[in-house]
């Protein structure tokens, strides 16, 4: 009787063990916020810091983009809250807008945020209503990064210059 | 071997090593799976263990065991393999030339003591020299040649091995914390290479019943 709970729970602790590593290798978290984030979010645990959120949105409406992204990274350490990281891949397209030429290297990292969002959230599908910015969903968010990454015949037109920041 | 030993500590011990063999400390930590060549030297390395009576698979799979019992035994052989392709993996350097080296030196060195046929002791003692000189040759040399960051000397051999190997030689540098982690996981390796139940008497090979009488 002792033998088969010894070997019944060892089989359980391997088997959790093994699903942890497993999840590792999967999700590749790069910090141990990253892991504890996860780790809550997989069991819905996981909460933003909302006053941190705030102060992000409030730097990112006043083009300080910055420190914006030093508050969102506050308020989503492990990086699982879709609405934050949409927000964090919307300051790196401000940024790196420009009327003459975007800078690519900044979209890039605005394309892998607005991904992950777009990974994180329900479907894939997120809409972040805000009358103070164009773009309110991570669809539109996601192509515009991509049409700036784009080397196309639209890049040498004048009008260009004419155009909005979103 | 105790049941506390089959079903807890070894699987235990061998999913560490597979933890802490993935693991590549630095700014991101990155976890890499192990490569598919690494699997194929885990099964060479089984096999090894199994011919010198390192590892009885009789003794952890048989109709005379129970069913949970033989999960048991089938969870710890699976940790085993898994554990073994992720050491593979960690002893062999990232890309160029080094890691075709690497590759075929393992390969080699396996097939070798397949075919020497050595005992359990020996074949331990076999796979701690080649999983030694593995870990001295990547975390110890070629990380001090593939340093730029290194002295005068290390700069000219580098240069002289790049001038040779035109430029597949040189390696990504380690994070400070690499090889002390992988010392760790080589010799928890080790330890559960040495802790694997024995083949005894009662299932001595065929083989070996021949060459006695």
């Amino acid at each position: 009787m002792r033998e088969s709970a010894v070997r019944g729970a060892g089989l359980v602790i391997t088997l959790a063990y093994a699903s942890l590593i497993g999840w590792l290798y999967a999700r590749q978290p790069a910090t141990m916020a990253e892991v504890t984030g996860g780790l809550s979010a997989a069991v819905g645990a996981y909460r933003i810091d909302q006053q941190a959120f705030e102060d992000g949105v409030r730097y990112f409406r006043n083009d300080q983009f910055v420190e914006a992204r030093a508050a969102f990274g506050r308020a989503d350490p492990a990086r699982r809250d879709a609405r934050t990281q949409f927000y964090v891949a919307y300051s790196w397209y401000r940024e790196g807008w420009g009327r003459f030429y975007s800078d690519d290297t900044l979209y890039r990292h605005g394309l892998e945020a607005v991904e992950r969002a777009i990974a994180l959230a329900p479907g894939g599908r997120l809409i972040v209503e805000d009358p103070a910015q164009e773009i309110g969903t991570a669809d539109e968010l996601k192509a515009e990064l991509e049409s700036g990454l784009r080397r196309d015949a639209a890049d040498f037109n004048p009008r260009r210059i004419f155009r909005d920041r979103k | 071997m105790t049941a506390v030993r089959e079903a807890i500590y070894l699987p235990a011990l061998c999913l560490t090593v597979t933890l802490l063999g993935g693991l590549r400390p630095g700014a991101p930590v990155v976890l890499p799976s192990p490569s598919p060549f690494s699997l194929v030297l885990a099964v060479l390395l089984l096999g090894v263990l199994i011919q010198s009576g390192g590892l009885a698979p009789r003794r952890l799979l048989d109709t005379s065991r129970s069913a949970l019992q033989n999960l048991n035994g089938f969870v710890l052989l699976a940790t085993v393999f898994v554990a073994g392709a992720q050491v593979f993996s960690l002893l062999t350097p990232g890309f160029g030339l080094p890691r075709l080296v690497f590759s075929v030196y393992f390969l080699v060195l396996l097939l070798n003591t397949w075919a020497a046929g050595p005992d359990r002791v020996r074949a331990l003692r076999s796979l701690t020299v080649t999983f030694g000189a593995a870990f001295v040759l990547k975390f110890v040399v070629l990380n001090a040649l593939s340093d730029a960051t290194g002295g005068r000397l290390a700069r000219v051999l580098q240069m002289l091995f790049e001038g040779v190997t035109l430029g597949a030689f040189t390696q990504e540098v380690h994070h400070p914390a690499s090889g002390y982690l992988a010392f760790v996981t080589v010799v928890l390796f080790l330890i559960a290479l040495a802790l694997l139940p024995v083949r005894d008497s009662h299932y001595r090979t065929q083989r070996e019943v021949i060459l006695r009488e």
